[in-house]
């Protein structure tokens, strides 16, 4: 608005009441001269008004034209208090009268007006008071308006009969309030206002009602203040009271949404993210993935929508679902070069051998596209290309091939570290993957590093120390460092390092200490579920089940080994009540079926145990070590059992050592000697417990 | 639960109990002892009227203070300060309280870059294990959850349209923070759950911390995410990040594992920076803004899908608010009566 029309919009103003005007610049002539009585009785005279509302229109006139100062001073000419005492019995609602309808409902116009007037009044002290920086008692005009309203309107305000500018003032003083409290550092004040704002019914339009759940759903979240629960009175039976700012900041987001989806209100992209923020901040990525679901097309592009959701169902650890989504989303129609979708994608698929192929396609797009648009994450993917190529190794049929893609694997993660080189997972997939590699000096080296980086704060990395140890058959250092890391740990958390005890105690022939150790995982593993209770709330509850049964499990191998076949019994029964079929039962049951000299029992178990897992190594080696023993003719059995559980674990020392025997037995000689030599070799390296147990 | 509302008694109960003048007597005390730690103190300090809120506002002393936190031989079993602040916790008094809450950030800070070193940091252990006692007791132990809402029932902010088939529709219950065990003392795989706790009680209180000690946390999260400026400025020696400098100004950090129980309240802590703008100021939100963005990238490195939400959304919504704070002006004030040209009395 240029300055002449601004004049011109000066000049044109008028003040009107009881069908008569007059010009607002004259009044104001007046009000600048600092004389607000003279322009006071010129506004009685010239538009017969009363004293309050001429107070009133004057002091509308002076914030209108930003002179707030002056506003204030007019405002406080009236008694604003007194006027809302001497409104509220002529407004109270009385039961008809005897002079009949016409006459009550005038009374009502008449003392909207005057409310009207008297609550504008008020309202604009407050918002005088508020450009003044005077934010308290701005506050608490404002607050007197809401109390005024409450008191007058005892039935909540009527929807049809209130006039437009009472309802108007009404709103913009609960809109208000909160706000006020909040910027002059009340905030349990802030809080009750909201509410009060919220629950209270000042029949609120869509607009405004959406702004302070907004408002107050961010307050909630951010400003770190505990809100505690609504009391006791807006409660309602049967439903949901949030107990903390956490989930009454959900609720209220998500009532944003909704009345977004139902068309009540325009799409705000910040509720969303408010959203998101609140709900990955309390690991509920899965109810997010919902929220993300339901939004209508055409707000997210199809692409950020999917990676949206790749997202939340890979923090929720659906990751299949997940990889599903990044496959829509990476493909070459859509947005193929996403770097996250790439990286993410490769992740999901490093962590299950059958996808590692695909993986290393994505992690070897990630590097080229990183090259382009982020050099930082080029280590990032080749770090998922080490981890993918060295999943995909572990099921490779051919020995050249398997070799090939372990030295590549190895290879991109070294590259990845020269580029982040104090990135402390790296270094452990490097120690575990030279570990698997059998490389135990460096592997060694990357345990010890990753202890140094994390500065000991991660279990996994005393173990990997420990497994190096025991593979290097330094039983006795890998004990030192199992109980430095017990040192480390509390009480809860010692479950796989009492196991990796109790099998150090075995391998140096120490099999009652064993048996005390597994004693001792035992009680702790029944007290952990007992002091959590049937229903503890993270998802560790499986965990735990299998952790026992491992130890039930564990404990019948050793009781087996020790030809006591009682206890073993026993302890086997304990473990089947927890898993009833697994290939992991059988097996134990088989050996002690053979210890006893009852082969075909043995061999029945065995294959049973081939049945119910026939990925179970163990149980081949063992069907192989017995029909070894039945003639040649069941050479070729043998030899193919064997050459399948080699293939499936190529690191398995007694598989080489079975098949050197098969080999010996059918007489090539060259071929017995080269597996008895591979057999000799793992020995000196072979750990306590697999190394992919890390993971 | 009912454990709970126990303790909580017992200590409304002794805090009636003490004569009112006894917690000007505390913080007296206090001064008293900070002023042979550091070199000058204010005089202003003793006179005030409150003196432990200037405490924790007087600009002077949180130089020294910071200045003494960040010494690289800082957080050892004999660290004076350090004694200062634990007592000052212990003390009971809320006004002491956030002053060593205050100190939060530097200390965690300090804390965690220098743990790895396998350094002596009895001093900074001992206030981090108080404060994460108190909570322990003050939650008798107890988690604290979420319960997250289903639409489809009604709530106090909403009436459900479709009434669920049955009222036993499971809620998503999920752990904001998990059960908390005693520790006597911080053993390395509790360490990131111990310096966990002390930044969730920070958040509970950070509206009434001072702007500088919330610079300083942004400033650290930086340096813990391993932030490097060429990530964004590109081209400089990678090998370069992490390392810790003990240069003159002390402590410089390093990148940190950030596992979840530290970055949750990281981030949250972050959220309130970005977002409380009626509590902070540019320089505030400025801050939280360049940390928010290296936390995002470190999410990324880590490929980890929560963390990478979080802060993706902080950060969107920190560029929400820097658009609307450049177009404040332009804002409409939707409290502010609209402007007529005739003034009526309807």
């Amino acid at each position: 608005m240029d300055s002449g029309e601004y004049e011109h919009d000066m000049a044109s103003r008028e003040v009107c009441a009881n069908g008569v005007c007059m010009k607002a610049t004259d009044v104001e002539a007046k009000l600048d001269e600092g004389n607000i009585q003279e322009a006071e009785s010129s506004l009685r005279e010239g538009l017969s008004l009363n004293f309050e509302e001429a107070r009133a229109l004057l002091g509308k006139l002076e914030y209108q034209r930003g002179n707030v100062e002056g506003a204030l001073r007019v405002f406080e000419g009236i008694d604003l208090q007194a006027a809302i005492q001497r409104l509220q019995p002529s407004l109270v609602e009385k039961p008809p009268s005897k002079k009949g309808r016409t006459r009550t409902e005038s009374q009502h116009a008449v003392s909207q007006h005057a409310a009207s007037l008297v609550l504008e009044a008020i309202y604009l002290k407050a918002k005088s008071l508020q450009k003044l920086g005077r934010l308290t008692e701005s506050a608490q005009e404002c607050k007197s308006v809401l109390d005024a309203v409450e008191k007058i309107f005892k039935q909540g305000i009527p929807d049809v009969e209130v006039d437009n500018k009472l309802q108007e003032i009404v709103s913009h003083a609960v809109e208000l309030l909160p706000e006020l409290w909040k910027q002059a550092g009340w905030h349990q004040e802030a809080i009750s206002a909201y509410r009060r704002a919220l629950l209270g019914l000042w029949n609120l339009e869509n607009d405004c009602c959406t702004r302070i759940q907004k408002a107050f759903a961010v307050f909630l979240l951010y400003s770190g203040v505990e809100a505690g629960p609504p009391s006791l009175g807006v409660q309602i039976d049967s439903s949901y009271v949030p107990k903390n700012n956490l989930e009454e900041a959900i609720l209220l987001l998500m009532i944003l949404l909704r009345k977004f989806h139902l068309g009540k209100t325009k799409w705000d992209p910040s509720v969303m993210e408010h959203l998101t923020f609140a709900l990955s901040v309390c690991n509920q990525t899965s109810v997010l993935a919902k929220q993300v679901e339901e939004i209508m097309p055409g707000i997210y592009h199809r692409v950020d929508r999917w990676n949206s959701l790749a997202l939340c169902y890979s923090g929720a650890g659906q990751n299949k679902a997940a990889l599903n989504l990044l496959r829509k989303s990476l493909h070459k129609h859509e947005r193929p070069d996403d770097l996250m979708a790439l990286l993410l994608a490769a992740k999901i698929c490093s962590e299950d051998s059958y996808l590692a192929a695909e993986g290393v396609g994505y992690a070897k797009r990630a590097i080229s596209n990183a090259e382009q648009q982020a050099e930082h994450l080029k280590g990032v993917g080749l770090h998922m290309l080490g981890l993918c190529l060295g999943k995909q190794a572990k099921i490779c049929s051919s020995d050249f091939e398997r070799s090939r893609l372990h030295s590549e694997a190895l290879k991109s993660l070294d590259g990845a570290i020269a580029l982040e080189h104090n990135n402390s997972d790296l270094i452990f997939d490097l120690g575990v993957q030279y570990a698997e590699h059998r490389n135990l000096n460096a592997a060694l080296r990357y345990a010890k590093e990753f202890i140094d980086e994390t500065g000991g704060s991660v279990i996994k990395g005393w173990r990997l120390l420990a497994l190096v140890l025991s593979a290097q058959q330094r039983f006795s250092e890998s004990e030192v460092v199992t109980d430095a890391a017990f040192d480390e740990t509390a009480k809860w958390d010692q479950g796989p390092l009492l196991r990796l005890k109790a099998k150090l105690k075995i391998s140096q022939s120490l099999p009652m200490d064993a048996i005390e150790t597994y004693r001792y995982l035992l009680a702790l593993v029944q007290a952990q579920r007992k002091s959590f209770g049937p229903f503890r709330v993270n998802p560790q509850v499986e965990d735990d089940k299998f952790n026992e049964f491992e130890v039930w499990h564990g404990l019948a191998n050793l009781y087996s080994s020790l030809s006591l076949w009682k206890d073993a019994e026993i302890c086997l029964g304990k473990a089947r009540q927890l898993r009833q079929y697994t290939a992991e039962t059988l097996h134990t049951e088989g050996v002690m079926f053979e210890g006893r000299g009852q082969t075909q029992e043995a061999l029945g178990t065995y294959i049973g145990a081939f049945l119910v897992d026939p990925h179970y190594v163990p149980c081949k080696i063992l069907l192989g070590s017995l029909m070894l023993k039945m003639g040649s003719d069941a050479l070729p059995v043998t030899r193919s059992l064997l050459s399948d559980a080699l293939r499936i674990d190529p690191t398995n020392r007694k598989a080489w050592y079975y098949l050197g025997m098969v080999h010996r037995d059918d007489g090539r000689i060259a071929d017995a000697t080269d597996c008895f030599q591979a057999a000799s070799m793992l020995e000196e390296s072979d750990p306590i417990e697999s190394f992919s147990s890390l993971y | 639960m009912s454990n709970n509302t126990a303790t909580f008694e017992i200590t409304v109960a002794a805090g009636e109990s003490a004569p009112p003048s006894n917690s000007f007597s505390k913080t007296d005390e206090a001064i008293r002892y900070l002023s042979t730690i550091l070199p000058s103190i204010p005089s202003s300090l003793s006179s005030s009227s409150n003196p432990s809120l200037s405490l924790l506002h007087d600009p002077e002393i949180s130089t020294h203070i910071s200045a003494l936190l960040r010494r690289p031989s800082a957080g050892t079993g004999d660290d004076n300060l350090c004694r200062w602040l634990y007592d000052a916790f212990q003390s009971g008094d809320p006004g002491l309280h956030l002053v060593v809450l205050r100190y939060i950030p530097l200390l965690a800070g300090a804390y965690l870059s220098l743990a790895t070193l396998w350094r002596p940091l009895a001093g900074f252990e001992a206030i981090l294990l108080a404060l994460y006692s108190h909570e322990t007791t003050s939650r008798a132990g107890q988690p604290v959850t979420v319960n997250v809402p289903d639409m489809s029932h009604p709530s106090l902010y909403h009436e459900s349209t479709s009434p669920a088939k049955n009222n036993s529709t499971a809620l998503n219950l999920s752990i904001v923070s998990p059960t908390l065990e005693p520790h006597g003392a911080v053993r390395s795989t509790r360490r990131a759950r111990i310096v966990g706790v002390a930044l969730e009680l920070y958040f509970g209180k950070i509206h009434e911390m001072p702007k500088s000690s919330k610079i300083d946390f942004c400033e650290f999260c930086r340096v813990w995410a391993g932030d490097r400026d060429d990530d964004r400025n590109k081209q400089s020696d990678p090998s370069r990040v992490g390392e810790v400098n003990d240069s003159e100004d002390g402590v410089a950090g390093r990148r940190i594992p950030l596992p979840w129980e530290l970055l949750q309240p990281i981030l949250r802590i972050l959220g309130h920076c970005v977002m409380a703008r009626w509590a902070n100021d540019k320089e505030v939100f400025d801050a939280a803004k360049d940390a928010c963005r290296s936390l995002h990238v470190r999410a990324v490195h880590d490929t980890n899908a929560k963390a990478i939400l979080a802060a993706e959304s902080l950060l969107r919504l920190g560029n929400m608010a820097s658009l609307e704070l450049t177009n404040e002006d332009e804002a409409a004030d939707p409290t502010e009566i609209p402007t007529t040209n005739i003034l009526t009395l309807n």
